[in-house]
């Protein structure tokens, strides 16, 4: 069983050439020898075939190397039959043997090659038997039985020569091995399976039941063949006779070939067209077929005149095609293997992916239904991805590979619209290849999910969408609130400077003046007090501007938001760098943020005076981008920035979110503090010069 | 009186701010307030009919109460070089000041509003535009020395001390004699640093009169530390 690839490969040729041989003979040379044409189709054809195939796919698998080896040695077999038919009826050879002894030399130059190549299919048949399902010699004693039974060969010569009768001699060296041996190798594989069971080994004790049926019935058929060896072969009976003979080969190879492709008996992954593996089957059954039609017409030719045999070849053909129709099917189901239609794929994963909210579930879900409704090695569906949606990735079946899949199966990307919401990988079918229903399949499956992952996004951006406006709305309530109790505050503020400031300073002023007039009614000098008169007013004058500005800058309203950052900045008693790009000279904004940016840098600079103890202010205004870009920093005393919550900084950040702007404040201890906004860019007019 | 008054418009909203105005220019002999208006139209029309010396308006001034008052001066100063504009105004914000100033500040005053209530220096104003100078109020002067802003690309940034010093004085409206006096330093000193300045500032190629005013308006607008 080790040899070469090469003396396989030789084996093989010579066995195909031998069968042509024996066709051609059995069809051309000896016309009235057509009893064994069934044979070769019955038996011979599918066996060769069978280990043609196997071979071809898994070369060093024992199993198929053994199946070759059979067919081969059948077809061997029937050339040499041919053979010797031809030489005794053309050329008049003598090949019947002596009733005791050798046989002439040319009757065993025929004869015992024959009788070997018979003993050596059975020996082989033996040896598949057993050692399945992978061929080899497993536990203890296997080796030693089945390595004995070679020990057969011997026996063609052996027994002539120590004298046993021709008879008894056929009957050893050609009846009982044929009709025993398949039994033996089937029960030895019994005795493997409850071997392996006790060892544990799941892949060989599962073959338990088929063994079991395997052995009862080869050794039933051994049984009949020996009785039919008894009985003569005629009539009914030859029938009986044929059938039993063939069944082991057909039935071996049936098995093997199948079970090729459904649990990988051979080990190797049979990626090949279906068509190839179902013409396989097909030829093994429809030769099985052809054999046992013409085996019944044959026997029938026994009994009635040539006209009405063919009638019953013909009627047994007709009623034999049922059959072979049935078993064409079952053969096909078998290699294509149950699949759901699109429909029952998308019934079954209707309703969930109409319900499917949670993509950690659905990917998964998604993967064993494709997996199992198409028989997929492997699938891999990816869900979510491009955008805000996580990733779910759920698998079924073997593991994937790693890395991209190669070849056209790279995936199957899941769209809608533009959008690639996730994609489906599969590996190859466990059995059998790809078919446009199959890629339909996928696709509608691919739609519905791109559907339900777009569904899911919806749901989550609404989701998040509506907790942020909730956010929102919360968040300006309070804004809301602390903006208005920051005008109600500023408002008191500027009544308290009124009416204890101004009004007060006017009262004063009024008090002077009626104190000038009762001067004046005395007759003394009212000069000074008028001097001072004039000068409280002036005060109040400077005190009523103060309040005014700061109700409302009026040279923010009249010049703008550089006038008024630099007048400001002009009035800070510490040095202020100011840095305006030239370009925001001429550039007037909205009111609300051009407000905005102002009392953010009056805001700072007030804040730097009241807690930063600075030596230094830098305010920066820049455009970029659509943002006007307001920053003040100072090189004070900072603070951490942990502790940004005071009701100044709130305010600021109030007044420049509300309209539509954002405020950072980094702060460090010791290294200054730097307050940046930006304000959406909106222009009011452009001022020509 | 050697001199006949000064003919002089008055522009100002406010009736008891004008009439009081009137009352106490006319009260020196010096001025004789030939019109006194509520608005900037009826101070173009009045300036086109009596073509005064001088003219004095508030700042602000219907409809918009604005800056109305600087876009007649303006006016006014376009179409009659002769004409002095002194600029009544109640902000104490120096940009206003800039925005008269910013196409030249021959014959235009800028003065705080309660500078009424200081006659001589209103007049002393009234005169220097009518004769084609310039004013600023010294508030106004006074809040760009005491600022402590740079800018970025200031010019100012090549005077010395002195330079500065002499300038903000300049600024002041002040004579070199007057700034020789502040300063304690003498006539010739206080002629070098002005002309230093001058060329300092680029502008040394321009007639005496406007070279020293725009060294101020250069002084005002990039204010020193």
């Amino acid at each position: 069983m080790r040899g070469s690839g090469r003396a396989i490969q030789i084996a093989a040729c010579s066995g195909g050439l031998c069968l042509l041989w024996a066709v051609a003979t059995g069809a051309f040379l000896l016309r009235n020898n057509t009893v064994t044409l069934p044979w070769i189709l019955g038996s011979v054809l599918p066996c060769y075939c069978a280990g043609l195939f196997a071979w071809w796919h898994a070369p060093t698998h024992a199993v198929a190397r053994r199946l070759l080896l059979i067919g081969t040695a059948l077809s061997v077999s029937i050339g040499i039959r041919y053979t010797s038919a031809l030489l005794t009826t053309r050329y008049g050879w003598d090949l019947t043997a002596p009733e005791n002894g050798l046989p002439s030399l040319e009757a065993s130059c025929v004869v015992l090659p024959a009788e070997w190549v018979n003993l050596a299919v059975s020996i082989l048949v033996a040896h598949l038997l057993a050692l399945l399902p992978d061929g080899r010699f497993r536990f203890r004693g296997e080796r030693a039985v089945l390595r004995s039974l070679w020990a057969l060969l011997a026996l063609p010569f052996a027994l002539p020569l120590a004298g046993v009768p021709t008879r008894i001699v056929e009957y050893v060296v050609f009846y009982y091995p044929e009709a025993w041996l398949p039994g033996v190798g089937a029960t030895l594989l019994v005795v493997r399976c409850l071997r392996a069971r006790a060892a544990g080994r799941a892949d060989v004790a599962a073959l338990l039941p088929v063994a079991t049926a395997g052995a009862t019935l080869f050794l039933a058929r051994a049984a009949s063949r020996l009785f039919r060896s008894w009985h003569g072969e005629s009539g009914i009976l030859y029938l009986i006779g044929s059938l039993l003979g063939a069944l082991p080969y057909v039935l071996i190879s049936l098995s093997i070939v199948y079970a090729a492709f459904r649990y990988r008996l051979l080990g190797v992954d049979i990626v090949i067209r279906r068509s190839v593996v179902y013409g396989t089957l097909w030829l093994i059954i429809s030769g099985w077929y052809l054999g046992m039609a013409m085996t019944l017409g044959l026997t029938a030719g026994q009994y009635f005149p040539i006209g009405l045999s063919v009638l019953v070849a013909v009627t047994a053909t007709a009623l034999f095609q049922p059959v072979r129709a049935r078993l064409n099917q079952l053969a096909e189901r078998r290699v294509f293997g149950e699949r759901l239609s699109s429909f029952e794929l998308l019934v079954q994963f209707g309703s969930a992916l109409e319900h499917a909210y949670d993509l950690s579930r659905l990917a998964p879900q998604l993967a064993a239904g494709l997996q199992q409704g198409l028989g997929l090695r492997w699938a891999r569906v990816r869900l979510g991805g491009g955008g805000n949606l996580p990733v779910h990735i759920g698998a079924a079946g073997e593991p994937p590979p790693t890395g991209p899949v190669p070849g056209p199966r790279g995936g199957f990307p899941l769209r809608y619209g533009n959008d690639v919401l996730g994609l489906i990988e599969y590996g190859p079918k466990t059995e059998g290849r790809f078919t446009p229903e199959d890629h339909d399949v996928v696709e509608t499956l691919a739609r519905q999910a791109a559907l339900a992952v777009h569904n899911v996004r919806l749901a989550a951006e609404l989701s998040t969408r509506v907790h942020e406006v909730q956010r929102q709305a919360g968040e300006l309530d309070a804004s809301r609130a602390r903006i208005v109790h920051a005008q109600d505050s500023e408002r008191r503020r500027i009544e308290r400077r009124l009416h204890d400031g101004i009004q007060q300073d006017l009262v004063a002023l009024v008090a002077k003046l009626r104190l000038a007039r009762n001067r004046l009614g005395r007759g003394g000098d009212i000069d000074s007090v008028l001097t001072e008169v004039q000068d409280d007013a002036y005060r109040v004058i400077d005190e009523l501007r103060e309040v005014a500005h700061g109700i409302h800058p009026p040279v923010l309203t009249d010049q703008g938001l550089v006038a008024a950052v630099t007048s400001r900045a002009r009035r800070m008693p510490i040095p202020v760098t100011v840095h305006i790009e030239e370009s925001l000279d001429r550039v007037r904004f909205a009111l609300d943020i051009e407000e905005s940016a102002f009392y953010l840098v009056s805001e700072a600079l007030t804040n730097v005076l009241k807690h930063a103890d600075a030596t230094h202010v830098t305010i920066r205004i820049t455009r970029s981008g659509g943002w006007l870009e307001v920053e003040v920093a100072d090189d004070g005393v900072g603070f951490p920035t942990a502790t940004t919550g005071g009701s100044g900084l709130t305010g600021m950040r109030d007044r420049i979110e509300a309209v539509g702007g954002d405020l950072r404040i980094t702060s460090r201890a010791g290294r200054g503090t730097t307050i940046r906004s930006r304000l959406a860019e909106r222009v009011r007019e452009e001022i020509s010069d | 009186m050697t001199e006949p008054p000064m003919r002089v418009v008055i522009a100002e909203d406010h009736y008891l701010v004008r009439e009081g105005t009137r009352r106490l220019l006319e009260d020196t002999g010096d001025v004789a307030v030939v019109s006194a208006v509520g608005d900037a139209a009826e101070l173009l029309d009045a300036v086109e009919e009596l073509r005064p010396e001088a003219v004095i308006a508030d700042i602000r001034m219907p409809p918009s109460h604005h800056t109305e008052g600087i876009t007649a001066a303006h006016a006014i100063r376009a179409g009659h070089p002769g004409i002095g504009v002194v600029m009544l105004s109640q902000h104490a914000d120096e940009n206003y000041a800039f925005d008269l100033f910013q196409r030249g500040t021959d014959g235009l005053a800028y003065l705080l509003k309660e500078r009424i209530g200081e006659l001589d220096e209103l007049l002393r104003a009234l005169r220097e535009v009518a004769a084609g100078r310039s004013v600023v109020d010294p508030r106004i002067v006074e809040v760009l020395m005491g600022s402590h802003t740079r800018a970025a690309d200031a010019p100012l940034a090549a005077l010395t001390r002195r330079e500065l010093d002499v300038l903000r004085h300049m600024a002041e409206g002040k004579t070199n004699r007057a700034i020789a006096q502040a300063l304690v330093l003498s006539e010739s000193t206080i002629e070098k640093h002005v002309n230093s300045t001058f060329a300092k500032l680029g502008l040394a190629e321009e007639p005496q009169l406007h070279r020293r005013v725009s060294a101020v308006l250069a002084y005002l607008r990039h204010a020193p530390r």
